[in-house]
């Protein structure tokens, strides 16, 4: 080794600089402030959440589809899938994230920073972007888990005053208008939002809290296995 | 050492200060409430950053810094801070030169470490930046052996990107002005620039050896050793979320680009060779269900002058090429990640360094050329990005040469600490950690490094009785950020 990086460099900062740098760095912040501040906002490719001239689409595929995927169907568990969505739900769920109404973990955590500033426009489009996107079939659950959380799903559990989820999502989990479309959503995610409905005041305003309220945890994952499991329609 | 104490106690009243400020305004846990990125998109640490871990990212982290961190809003004020406070305790502190301050400066004081500002975020659609100026408490020594603290520019990049997507195809493509090879890089397994947090922020190195910082490693690859001191421009792009591909061409961050390297003064600059030396990378990425995983390689060449600061003379040619792999789980509650990073480096001189028979031979090697490889593994787990624990393994191998590594003594000739008897910088760290991160913008943890090898041996690696396992070191650190 040469006897300059023998040592660690960071040991050699040195005694001090000289205005003419301090110009340098002046300068080179005005010249990049300079040229870049005078409008050459690129809204086609924008990944500006401030802008409200940035279309619904661009903003879908340059910021949304960082965690939910392009088309909608995300990757990661952790993020729900959205292709397919009902746009009169995802429409409310963007405003109750900009609101801050809806205040579940990850809402908390990812959505209300996204949304704060979109326009109603905007969360218009951004609704129908990924209303329009086709569902892709999710990866496979455990078939006995997915039998139980059928019968939730087509017959409710009388026992617990809890009505069948069919009756309001739809035959196929298709969801209906404000009834989101639960068919294909990752398993783990709906594990966790009904969760919030059951155990937190994070999601008001829905009839789920008290459908939740008297579920198990092994009913809860059941039913989220099958919705997962369900075939795209 | 009474005006030492004095200092390191009033450094932690400065952070007790600004940690209580923190808990303070942060308590309402408003999303704004958070550094310079978090302020931008509105999100919390943990969108970006592995279980909340600083510096790792997660696929949407790095799309973030791929994009030109021009995602969100432009913050009103595009400014952060960072401040870091530490103790150390070796396991023994001799055999040394005596002067046990001067051998292990703060050890077993809990002071004031580091302070960061940053700088940057969204400055366009196209362009934006991640600038840090570092201060550090104990940065340097003055003639009397006493340390002061110094500050200067820490990591620096500006980036310009683009992204041409919609449902069929995703091309990301970017240039990056940057102050050290890797701090552009998104997987965060090789590059020293965004390494963890660790005692490399306190200023153990030995003024008096030959060695570098006592916790650490006797030598590295010179792609980890270049911040703040070289200029580099670099392009990149990422397809569909799966292969990267990154080249660089570096030179020495003065003149023009001095704005990059600022407080080193160019006197004490390593002057590179050129303006082309060049780096390089490629990656794949996949991503499926909660998990991805990376594989890669990575190199640079540079050629340095030996007598830096002049720019002539004998140089050493450095050639580094690695291989690196990540895999990362991360479902909440769950955080899983694994790192691997594998460099090989030859390095090879001019004659006048290493042949006796030249008429200007200086003596610095004893080998034409020499090898070095590092290898770094670590593994994690965080639960509820609060609850974390680690493990780290460095390795550093080399070919052995008694010019390179040498056990000289210090100017009164006591022997030093860290003395080569063995004329290798073989070496092995086990790094266990623990942390807390009660809230995110605070990180409390514990680090032990556990050295089975240091300099050759694990037993009197100095010739005068001092034992690898003598540097061992406990590592306790509290860390904010607002």
């Amino acid at each position: 080794m040469s006897d300059a990086t023998k040592r660690p460099i960071r040991s050699n900062l040195g005694r001090g600089y000289s205005l003419n740098k301090m110009r340098w760095l002046q300068l080179a912040l005005v010249t990049i402030l300079g040229t870049t501040s005078s409008g050459c906002a690129n809204v086609e490719r924008s990944r500006d959440l401030g802008n409200p001239n940035v279309p619904a689409a661009v903003t879908a595929v340059q910021v949304c589809s960082n965690c939910h995927g392009k088309d909608g169907n995300s990757i990661s568990p952790n993020f729900p899938r959205l292709a397919g969505q009902q746009s009169l739900y995802l429409a409310a769920q963007l405003e109750n994230f900009r609101s801050h109404q809806r205040a579940d973990p990850e809402g908390f955590e990812y959505m209300w920073g996204i949304s704060r500033k979109l326009t109603d426009e905007q969360i218009k489009g951004l609704a129908d972007y990924f209303a329009k996107q086709t569902p892709q079939a999710n990866s496979a659950v455990d078939a006995s888990t997915a039998a139980a959380g059928k019968l939730i799903f087509e017959n409710g559990l009388p026992a617990k005053q809890t009505p069948p989820c069919s009756t309001c999502h739809g035959p196929k989990g298709e969801g209906m208008a404000s009834f989101p479309r639960l068919a294909n959503q990752h398993q783990d995610y709906l594990v966790k939002q009904l969760n919030v409905f059951r155990n937190t005041e994070g999601r008001p305003g829905t009839p789920m809290k008290q459908i939740t309220h008297l579920l198990d945890p092994q009913e809860i994952t059941s039913v989220a296995a099958y919705l997962q499991a369900l075939p795209p329609n | 050492m009474q005006s030492h104490t004095k200092r390191g106690s009033a450094g932690i009243m400065l952070l007790v200060v600004f940690l209580l400020a923190l808990i303070t305004e942060l308590l309402p846990m408003e999303a704004q409430a958070i550094p310079i990125y978090a302020r931008q998109t509105g999100q919390n640490c943990v969108a970006c950053h592995a279980g909340g871990q600083f510096p790792e990212l997660t696929s949407y982290g790095r799309l973030f810094k791929l994009t030109g961190y021009t995602m969100g809003n432009r913050a009103d004020v595009p400014l952060a801070v960072m401040a870091t406070a530490s103790g150390t305790s070796v396991n023994s502190k001799t055999p040394g030169t005596g002067d046990t301050y001067a051998d292990f400066p703060q050890n077993g004081l809990v002071h004031f470490t580091t302070a960061s500002i940053f700088a940057g975020g969204k400055i366009t659609d196209n362009i934006g930046l991640f600038g840090q100026w570092t201060y550090e408490a104990y940065a340097q020594q003055d003639p009397n052996g006493h340390w002061a603290g110094h500050s200067g520019s820490d990591n620096f990049d500006l980036r310009y990107a683009d992204r041409f997507i919609d449902t069929n195809k995703d091309l990301i493509v970017g240039a990056s002005l940057n102050n050290n090879p890797g701090v552009t890089d998104v997987w965060n397994t090789f590059n020293s620039g965004f390494s963890s947090i660790g005692p490399g922020y306190v200023p153990t190195s030995n003024a008096a050896g030959n060695g570098g910082p006592f916790v650490g490693t006797p030598a590295s690859p010179i792609i980890m050793q270049l911040g703040p001191i070289a200029a580099g421009m670099n392009a990149y792009l990422f397809w569909n979320n799966t292969v990267y591909a990154e080249v660089g061409a570096y030179q020495t961050a003065n003149r023009i680009f001095s704005f990059l390297s600022q407080g080193i003064p160019d006197s004490d600059m390593p002057k590179l060779k050129g303006q082309l030396n060049p780096y390089w990378r490629l990656a794949l990425n996949h991503d499926w269900g909660a998990n991805s995983a990376m594989v890669g390689l990575f190199g640079m060449n540079a050629e340095i002058y030996a007598n830096s600061p002049d720019t002539f003379g004998p140089t050493t040619r450095y050639r580094d090429v690695g291989v690196d792999a990540q895999y990362q789980y991360i479902l909440d509650p769950h955080t899983i990640s694994a790192q691997f990073s594998y460099i090989k480096e030859n390095q090879s001189y001019s004659d006048e360094l290493w042949d006796s028979s030249n008429p200007n031979y200086a003596g610095s090697f004893s080998n034409s050329s020499n090898a070095l490889n590092y290898l770094r593994l670590k593994g994690t787990y965080v639960y509820q990005a609060k609850y974390g624990a680690s493990l780290g393994y460095v390795a550093v191998t080399g070919s052995a040469d008694t010019l390179a590594y040498t056990s000289s003594p210090d100017g009164n000739g006591n022997p030093v600490p860290f003395g080569n008897a063995n004329s290798t910088p073989n070496t092995h760290i086990w790094i266990p950690e623990i942390f807390w991160t009660p809230i995110q913008n605070i990180r409390v943890g514990l680090q032990y490094y556990k050295f089975t090898e240091y300099n050759g041996s694990s037993a009197n690696y100095d010739g005068n009785g001092r034992n690898a396992s003598d540097n061992n070191t406990a590592f306790l650190y509290v860390w904010g950020a607002y």
